[in-house]
């Protein structure tokens, strides 16, 4: 009984999820301790095949934010406010039932953690970051739906974690 | 309140639906179940105890005897003598047999234990049967194990003077999806729920995160953590673990696993004392099987004692005429079971790798499990971590601790010490991923990926007018897609003719909180955001016994029909 309704929801989340990232941004609003998100801009997350860490998470704000720290975040806060925020998040430790929600919760931390902890990838992050801000991206829901032109935009540090086939 | 007879449950019900279901007022056990000792232990309120029998062991021999009427295992049975195990009544290793098919080498390797292992070579599952008055009595591993678990559960009942339902398991990191399914099933059977299966090396990993926590007193807000490899090694299995601890989070980096262990050695070494040894007792009459028997516990006995002396001089009467006398010295031991050693480097190194750790960023270096009292190994961990062992630990009883912490963190039970306050993050010990561009394995959910996690890629048709689209389901890490363990199967259908390479099939993999796997595949074309026919949700593994030969004639029906390939990303 009580697991039909978790398999919806799960169902409900997962095809959320499958019709482009953007609209899986929606239930990212409850999370604690952490600013809301503004809304979507840039849908970079449509063209996210093998590498989704990178291109998924710039949808919704910075990444910063996602943790709850400061840009300029050392190493060691960016670390700490990550524990903080996995034994808040984490699905083995949040309340019961609630286990769906804060499993996308925690992906998203986890994905924010992934980046800015990896100095590489932070380094290419903080650089988009900037240059989001300066452009000043306001896509519309329309252009956010030519998901390929859109992506090819902005998205050079979309990296590829590996070597794709061509069609053949 | 007495628990009713003890009855198989139903697939869906072992498949971990309820694995998160909420509010369990009970502390799980911890049980680790050994391919050859056994042990459970519980959260007693301020610490970890491990349950001993009424002969007062806390480590259990894993067998099961079928020797009268009723079965009976190693948790209450009484040995005479270590031989009395190798008569052919004993089924023992079940660990090493549950879940896998007969074309799998390592049940081609327990072709040498004293019961019947029989195999047919075709993917199925392998014929395993005791012998019980000059009677072949056919069984399977998961109703050995549920025996064996059954006997386990009335020891931890009649001492803590309550019904037991919720347990944590500690399992191997290699063991596949469908491997785990066997391991529910066997649960289930003896009337247990599985509140989680823990790599065993993940279970270290919350001991040591604990032990840590109590000694620094580290606050979760400092930043500082320690980065830890772990390397586990029993008589069936060797694992490996790469964890970064602070505050009380174990956060898995990296996970590496491989059924090699103390079996193997033991195996080796007979071959080597006796070099047709296979040949010799394959007709495996009563006199064989004594002999193997004799044979097997001589060599055991020798391994044991290398662990403390150079070498060793082995007298065994065979029974059979031949008698075999050597004496062995540690060098000679090492040489026969190179190829096992090797395998254990390369499955540190492999570790580390993922972890992206170096070894002089290591904190500690903790070797457990049967096999940590062979010199060798532990040179071999020393020399590649460049540390020295981590002391903290039992090695025969850390993860029975972990799982045990686990079962009392999992039960929502807390501590007014904070000596609960733990969180383990873990990895995904496989890769998964479909089958495409030929026969390749494409990864979806890469090996060593967060968990809970949620991944997605692009596919597209390698045919003009392909409507229909096969999507099959492999676990593991080799390129060629058949070489994996095999998951599942589902055909997507309905797909507009259009030319090859325009329709994107889409695939997401998705692992909640309870472990659960689910794939789920859709259409779209060009221009259009919504899917052409309703997406596909299956929870995996749906494949049974006997999926070994299922990939070969999906393959030999649909040759190419149904391919497909990745998608080149845009960027």
């Amino acid at each position: 009984m009580a697991s039909t309704s978790s398999a919806f929801a799960t169902f409900g989340s997962s095809a959320a999820g499958f019709m482009g990232s953007k609209v899986s941004v929606k239930d990212t609003t409850s999370m604690p301790t952490r600013v809301q998100f503004r809304p979507l801009r840039v849908s970079a997350a449509c063209s996210s095949t093998a590498e989704r860490t990178v291109s998924h998470i710039a949808s919704p704000s910075s990444l910063y934010e996602v943790l709850g720290i400061q840009m300029g975040a050392t190493c060691q806060e960016i670390k700490a406010a990550y524990r903080r925020l996995a034994r808040v998040l984490h699905p083995d430790v949040s309340a019961n039932g609630q286990n769906n929600a804060t499993a996308h919760e925690f992906i998203k931390v986890h994905e924010a953690y992934s980046t800015l902890s990896d100095p590489e990838k932070r380094a290419d992050y903080d650089r988009t970051l900037l240059f989001r801000t300066r452009r000043s991206f306001a896509m519309s829901a329309s252009a956010a739906s030519m998901a390929s032109s859109a992506a090819s935009g902005f998205s050079g540090y979309t990296r590829r974690s590996w070597e794709t086939d061509q069609c053949w | 309140m007495a628990e009713p007879a003890y009855t198989v449950a139903s697939d869906s019900e072992t498949t971990g639906e309820e694995k998160s279901s909420p509010a369990f007022p009970e502390i799980a056990i911890g049980i680790d179940i050994g391919t050859s000792q056994c042990s459970v232990a519980i959260w007693n309120g301020s610490q970890v105890e491990l349950l001993k029998n009424t002969r007062n062991q806390k480590l259990m021999r894993s067998y099961v005897t079928f020797k009268d009427e009723v079965p009976s295992g190693g948790v209450s049975n009484q040995l005479s003598h270590e031989h009395e195990m190798l008569t052919g009544a004993a089924i023992f290793n079940m660990k090493r047999l549950i879940g896998r098919v007969d074309t799998d080498p390592v049940v081609h390797a327990s072709k040498s234990l004293p019961f019947l292992v029989q195999t047919l070579d075709i993917g199925v599952r392998p014929f395993i049967a005791a012998l019980v008055n000059n009677v072949w009595r056919s069984t399977t591993p998961e109703e050995v194990l549920a025996i064996f678990l059954v006997e386990l559960r009335v020891m931890a009942e009649v001492q803590l003077k309550r019904p037991i339902r919720n347990v944590v398991l500690s399992i191997p990191v290699s063991f596949s999806r469908f491997q785990l399914t066997r391991i529910e099933r066997a649960c289930a059977m003896a009337g247990l729920h599985v509140l989680r299966l823990m790599p065993e090396p993940t279970a270290v990993a919350l001991l040591y995160a604990q032990q840590q926590q109590q000694m620094v007193h580290d606050t979760m807000g400092s930043g500082s953590e320690k980065i830890a490899v772990i390397f586990n090694m029993g008589a069936g299995y060797c694992d490996v673990a790469v964890t970064v601890t602070g505050g009380g989070v174990s956060q898995i980096k990296a996970l590496a696993g491989s059924a090699i262990g103390g079996e193997d050695l033991l195996q080796n070494l007979m071959r080597h004392l006796l070099p047709n040894w296979e040949k010799l007792f394959s007709s495996r009459g009563i006199n064989e099987i004594n002999s193997m028997g004799l044979l097997r516990v001589a060599t055991q006995d020798a391994i044991h004692k290398l662990s403390s002396q150079d070498s060793v001089q082995i007298d065994v009467d065979l029974g059979n005429g031949s008698r075999i006398c050597k004496v062995v010295n540690r060098q000679e031991f090492e040489e026969v079971n190179h190829k096992v050693f090797e395998k254990c480097e390369s499955l540190i190194i492999q570790c580390l790798n993922d972890a992206k750790v170096d070894a002089d960023d290591l904190t500690d270096v903790i070797v457990v499990g049967g096999c940590s009292y062979i010199p060798k190994i532990r040179n071999l961990v020393k020399s590649i971590c460049k540390r020295e062992l981590y002391k903290g630990m039992n090695p025969l009883e850390a993860a029975v601790c972990g799982a045990a912490l686990e079962g009392a963190v999992a039960s929502g039970i807390s501590d007014p010490f904070g000596s609960l306050d733990l969180l383990t993050i873990q990895a995904t010990p496989l890769g998964i991923g479909i089958r495409a561009n030929g026969n390749r394995f494409v990864p979806i959910i890469p090996r060593n990926t967060t968990m809970p996690a949620r991944k997605e890629l692009i596919f597209t048709t390698v045919n003009d007018n392909q409507t229909d689209v096969l999507i099959v389901v492999y676990e593991g890490d080799a390129e060629k897609a058949e070489e994996n363990h095999l998951l599942g199967y589902f055909k997507i259908m309905g797909i507009p003719p259009a030319p090859k390479g325009v329709p994107e099939i889409k695939v997401c993999m998705d692992i909640d909180a309870s472990n659960v796997l689910r794939v789920l595949a859709g259409v779209m074309l060009p221009g259009s955001q919504q899917p052409v026919v309703p997406i596909m949700e299956v929870r995996m593994p749906t494949v049974d016994d006997g999926h070994g030969w299922c990939a070969e004639a999906l393959h030999r029906t649909y040759g190419a029909t149904l391919d497909l390939v990745t998608v080149q990303q845009k960027i």
